[in-house]
């Protein structure tokens, strides 16, 4: 069966935990945020509300084809349901999976690219052209990365990394722009941990516990911005 | 050199300053405090009441026998006045 990588027998289910919790956290950030474009109207916010939305996207994704490979019962009942789609003896069962990945790494990629260009700054630059003219490389090179991954699952994380990284540098000149805010401060840190979380993941080829370390990153770092949303709407 | 203020913050703008004065306050003053010309502020000033964020009373005044007009904010003024200064933070915690 075609699996991106083995991870600690152990931790099998806790991950599926963690990326509900994160899941959630998302949607509400996505939530506040369409909230907030319903009001003033500005794209940025929409941007902002889908970049969450992949990301919860393909937290569904992953937790669906990782819950079916950790557990052999229902994966068994998906096999059956399947079969007439993926052949006799479930030949294509790759392909399933490999759907399942390519759709993860796009959206999660995707994610990472339009909170990377919404947070750029100046604002004047992403007049309509221009941002749809990067918006199209972009999904271009999203696309093409996430296929590549099916092969080298090295490839998504490694990208992520960078595109994380660009992400942490923009929110260090937001933390300073904002006169060193607190939760501009704690949005920076969220980020961090998640940049440090898939470095983690882009090496777990070399120890299969940094899968776990990863994910405890993901989780601190995805809290990190639920405390964040919950002072903000808690302002008065 | 600061940039434009949006609708939105010209009318956040407004509502603040009739809360910096405790709530309610002369039209010509909301004018000076919230620096926008006589037409400019009868226009937004119409708008808020008609989304009854604002109320105009009138108030008896010493020395004059008509009573004047005062810009009062509802609450529902000051739920949009807290609601804006959430989306503020928002959008300066996340760099947007």
């Amino acid at each position: 069966m075609f699996r991106l990588f083995y991870t600690p027998g152990w931790f099998n289910g806790y991950d599926l935990l963690f990326e509900g919790i994160v899941l959630i956290i998302a949607l509400l950030i996505a939530a506040y945020s369409w909230r907030v474009y319903r009001i003033n109207k500005e794209n940025k916010y929409a941007y902002f509300s889908l970049a969450f939305i992949l990301v919860s996207l393909s937290l569904i994704f992953k937790m669906f084809t990782n819950g079916i490979l950790y557990s052999f019962p229902i994966r068994e009942t998906v096999a059956t349901v399947l079969a007439p789609a993926t052949g006799a003896h479930l030949r294509y069962a790759d392909l399933f999976y490999r759907a399942g990945f390519f759709i993860q790494m796009a959206s999660m990629l995707g994610a990472w690219l339009l909170i990377f260009l919404i947070s750029q700054k100046p604002r004047d630059r992403l007049n309509k052209y221009f941002e749809l003219s990067q918006i199209g490389l972009f999904v271009y090179l999203v696309l093409l990365i996430s296929v590549v991954s099916n092969f080298e699952y090295v490839v998504f994380y490694l990208t992520s990394a960078v595109l994380l990284s660009l992400i942490v540098l923009n929110y260090y000149k937001n933390y300073l722009n904002t006169n060193n805010n607190k939760n501009a401060f704690s949005v920076l840190v969220a980020f961090i941990f998640v940049l440090f979380a898939y470095l983690c993941f882009a090496f777990v080829s070399l120890n299969s516990s940094l899968y776990v370390i990863g994910e405890v990153l993901l989780l601190l770092g995805f809290l990190l911005l639920l405390c964040t949303y919950r002072k903000v709407i808690r302002k008065k | 050199m600061s940039s434009r203020r949006s609708r939105l913050e010209l009318v956040f703008d407004v509502l603040l300053a009739i809360q910096n004065k405790g709530g309610v306050i002369k039209p010509t003053h909301l004018m000076y405090k919230s620096n926008l010309s006589h037409k400019l502020l009868n226009s937004y000033l119409e708008e808020l009441i008609q989304k009854e964020l604002v109320v105009i009373e009138e108030e008896p005044v010493k020395k004059k026998r008509r009573p004047s007009k005062v810009v009062k904010i509802t609450e529902k003024g000051l739920s949009f006045l807290a609601e804006f200064r959430r989306m503020r933070e928002f959008t300066d915690a996340f760099g947007l």
